[in-house]
């Protein structure tokens, strides 16, 4: 079945989240980076998706959408750096679906969902869009 | 500062590097690192009941090592931009060649064609591209 079209805009609440140091450390440890970026404090360049997911939230939105998990992949990520993310900052994330359209016949949708990550609730420390594929079984 | 990015040739490769190989217990560990618990990449029933033959790889974690060849070969250069798209699905067991050419140059700030591959016959498993600035981090 097809993902209804109102879902484009939806979005979830904002939602708070601390750069936790213990965290960071796993993460770095879980990609195999060097101790040395542990130390200084600053997040990997892809940590920006630990963030916006922070909660379960990406699952929360598929969920939203009405979409079976099975059918899920994801297939395009970009991020755009504005500030350095650190350990101990307190991020605000925002994530809402920007667009959703098809491919063949409707046989795969594409979801976009957008996150904006702040610092102190105002200014943009970065920002992230991530395309979600939803193979759908067409029948003809 | 004069670093590799200012001088090096447009298109030729100025980082490389071969990350894994990656097994189940690699998987567990970036799923509760990162939050991403999809069973895609934990449980094998679940990766059949999906089309696959096990478990895949997470493409974030793919994408990771993208960044860490990035962060670890220019530590000056702050990324400004970076994008990958998920070509191919990367199997357990695989190790990862990451790769970053050099695209274009300004004033500023360089552009690099990024590409991750597996195997003998070096399947493309991730297209991306990635902006740095020929300036420290602030």
């Amino acid at each position: 079945m097809p993902i209804d079209r109102k879902h484009i805009g939806f979005s979830l609440p904002r939602f708070d989240v601390t750069v936790d140091q213990d965290r960071l450390r796993k993460f770095v440890g879980a990609i195999g980076a060097s101790h040395d970026s542990v130390e200084s404090g600053v997040a990997p360049s892809t940590y920006m998706k630990v963030i916006e997911g922070a909660g379960n939230s990406s699952r929360e939105i598929v969920r939203a959408l009405g979409v079976d998990l099975r059918r899920v992949m994801h297939v395009e990520q970009e991020f755009e750096y504005h500030e350095q993310i650190r350990a101990g900052d307190q991020l605000t994330v925002e994530r809402r679906v920007a667009d959703i359209y098809d491919r063949k016949d409707g046989a795969l949708e594409f979801v976009v969902v957008d996150s904006t990550i702040l610092r102190n609730g105002g200014q943009s420390v970065g920002r992230s869009r991530q395309w979600i594929l939803v193979r759908n079984a067409v029948t003809t | 500062m004069n670093t590799q990015l200012e001088t090096a040739t447009l298109g030729v490769a100025v980082a490389e590097a071969l990350y894994g190989p990656l097994g189940r217990d690699d998987l567990r560990r970036y799923a509760q690192a990162s939050g991403d618990l999809n069973p895609l990449h934990l449980d094998p029933d679940f990766a059949r009941q999906a089309g696959f033959d096990d478990v895949i790889v997470h493409g974030m974690l793919g994408m990771a090592f993208l960044g860490r060849l990035l962060e670890e070969a220019f530590p000056a250069n702050p990324l400004r931009v970076f994008r990958s798209r998920f070509r191919n699905i990367i199997p357990l067991g695989q190790s990862i060649r990451c790769t970053a050419r050099l695209e274009q140059r300004s004033a500023d700030s360089v552009q690099v064609a990024l590409t991750a591959a597996i195997g003998a016959d070096d399947t493309l498993v991730i297209e991306g591209s990635a902006t740095l600035g020929l300036r420290p981090a602030r």
